[in-house]
């Protein structure tokens, strides 16, 4: 119980003081005069710019914590994250051809969109690919995903180079792909919401069987698991929740990789405590990551996932030492 | 009336036979130890014999009901199944470990698991994590987490490895005392001790079944030393049998 309010605490405190940082940074009671519904443009700026990507920016992480445990818990690796298989290769070239082939649709719809596709797209390309060669095992799938990565990679820098002119500068790409919230609408922030919800749900379902793959195959088909079915089911369903949180927040590194074992150190390894606390802990991560990445060189931004790998790796190097060492 | 049968059973893997059709029965209440050398199909028998390898030709039935075709989940409540090798990715803790074997069964009895972490000698491990336990301790975790459902059947492959001589006595006595109430089927790989604890021998070699008898009965009969290629000294001891093997 302890545990589940020291998180909650810090995740207000973190989403406290990121809607504080900024290029101007605001006081708390700036922030009580925005949301109280204040028309001065400070406070317009705040409630319709800062706070929904603050917000965003939450339940990004929380969706990246629950794709990071998921998938650690089917390849029962902990070395496994979220983009593992081919879904981050998938979403930028989605995002590429999004943002430099020009087509009817808005940016705003189009990018978040095949973002999504590519993601799960390339996800279900790699099951679809370790079942026609007969390896549907976790292996089979891990080097269906390295193979897949590697194609999609080959073909976004080949439409990188042959796209971009002077009018789509690839800087834009670039900066996509390193990471970033999008800032979204009130409304899309529910979306968000909605689907992380429903996200936080459906892991749930995953979980006892997740601990029952965790004792390893033999055992698992002993304790009555159908476990290459169960494989790909939750692949699948981790597929999803990254693909989601990538149309929402571009390519985050590190944070699915880092939470659930955070989350382990502080809840134990069975996946009922376990997802929500990843999906808390991945939260708060991304709404300080995001704080810095907005606030730290004014006015320039820096990209979301830069800040993550450069400030989450040494954390987390230094917590695994530490933990090693006891 | 058999609680467990293998009718016709055969298992091919590719061009190779694991093992050749073979029938067997198996009561509700006897221990039955399975016997033989290396690559005899002991532990594939026990595999198929779970359902956790589906058998080429044959079935196996578990009661009336052909086990291929019973839902997993049934299959998991009445069949106890001990792995020779046991290593669980995450270092859950005993209680975890004893939770997720109890999660096999819709509702268990209230003081089911209290019953098993004593009858196991547990307690007071709750806590501690499988990465901290010994040898004996893991062994004993491992019986009580798929023994908490009380499966009518447990079938269990000896954990040869990493036990010293005295918990090595005490699990494979466990596994055979359990034959009293229930059927206990077991891959024993120390003869001494398959027929001095256990009801009924099954003995195969090269993945055929020569021989399914009595353990009193077979103790003597010269298609032991065949299988195994080796001229057995038996020696009557006071608790059982002493096998001593001589080229």
């Amino acid at each position: 119980m302890k545990v589940w309010i020291g998180l909650t605490a810090m995740l207000l405190l973190a989403i406290l003081i990121a809607a504080c940082a900024g290029h101007v940074w605001a006081s708390p009671a700036g922030l009580l005069r925005a949301i109280a519904g204040d028309h001065a443009l400070r406070s317009r700026l705040l409630f319709e710019w800062r706070l929904p990507r603050v917000v965003a920016a939450a339940f990004v992480g929380a969706l990246l914590g629950l794709g990071g445990t998921i998938y650690q818990g089917v390849f029962r690796n902990p070395l496994a994250e979220p983009y593992l298989l081919g879904s981050a290769g998938g979403a930028a070239l989605g995002a590429t051809v999004a943002l430099l082939v020009p087509l009817a649709l808005p940016q705003s719809w189009l990018l978040p969109l095949l973002a999504f596709a590519g993601a799960w797209g390339a996800t279900v390309l790699v099951i679809g690919i370790s079942r026609v060669a007969g390896a549907v095992d976790a292996a089979g799938l891990l080097l269906a995903g390295v193979a897949v990565a590697a194609i999609l990679g080959a073909l976004r820098s080949f439409l990188m180079l042959a796209l971009s002119d002077e009018t789509v500068s690839l800087q834009v790409v670039l900066s996509w792909v390193l990471g970033g919230i999008q800032t979204p609408s009130w409304a899309g922030t529910g979306w968000l919401v909605l689907i992380t919800l429903g996200c936080l749900a459906l892991s749930l379902t995953l979980a006892r069987r997740l601990d029952v793959l965790g004792l390893g195959e033999a055992m698992a088909l002993a304790f009555g698991l159908d476990v290459r079915r169960f494989i790909m089911l939750a692949v699948l369903a981790g597929s999803v929740i990254v693909a989601a949180a990538v149309a929402f927040g571009g390519l985050v590194a590190f944070v699915g990789l880092a939470s659930p074992h955070v989350a382990r150190w502080l809840v134990g390894p069975l996946h009922r405590p376990l997802l929500p606390a990843s999906a808390l802990v991945g939260a708060i991560v991304v709404v300080l990551a995001d704080a810095v990445a907005r606030a730290a060189l004014p006015p320039a931004e820096i990209p979301l996932g830069l800040v993550t790998a450069v400030a989450g790796g040494p954390f987390f190097i230094l917590l695994l030492a530490q933990r090693l060492r006891s | 009336m058999s609680v467990l049968a293998a009718d016709n059973l055969q298992v091919a893997r590719g061009k190779s036979t694991l093992l050749w059709p073979m029938s067997l029965n198996f009561d509700a209440t006897e221990s039955v130890a399975i016997i033989g050398p290396n690559g005899a199909g002991k532990s594939t028998l026990l595999k198929a014999l779970a359902g956790t390898m589906a058998p080429t030709v044959g079935q196996v039935r578990l009661g009336r009901r052909n086990l291929a075709e019973l839902p997993t989940a049934e299959r998991a409540q009445s069949i106890g199944f001990l792995p020779q090798h046991f290593e669980p990715h995450w270092d859950l803790s005993v209680a975890e470990l004893l939770e997720i074997g109890a999660g096999r069964v819709k509702s268990l009895a209230a003081d089911a698991l209290e019953k098993t972490m004593a009858a196991f000698e547990l307690g007071g491990l709750e806590r501690r994590r499988w990465s901290t336990l010994s040898g004996g301790e893991r062994a004993r975790v491992l019986l009580a987490m798929v023994l908490v459902v009380d499966p009518p059947v447990l079938l269990a492959d000896e954990p040869v490895a990493s036990l010293d001589i005295r918990h090595r006595l005490d699990v494979v006595r466990a596994l055979a005392d359990r034959g009293r109430k229930w059927l206990s089927v077991v891959v024993v790989h120390d003869l001494d001790l398959a027929f001095s604890f256990f009801d009924r021998i099954v003995l195969l070699a090269k993945g055929e079944l020569i021989a399914d008898q009595l353990a009193a009965r077979l103790v003597d009969d010269p298609r032991l030393d065949d299988a195994f290629g080796v001229r057995f000294e038996r020696l009557r001891t006071g608790e059982g049998w002493h096998l001593r093997a001589c080229r």
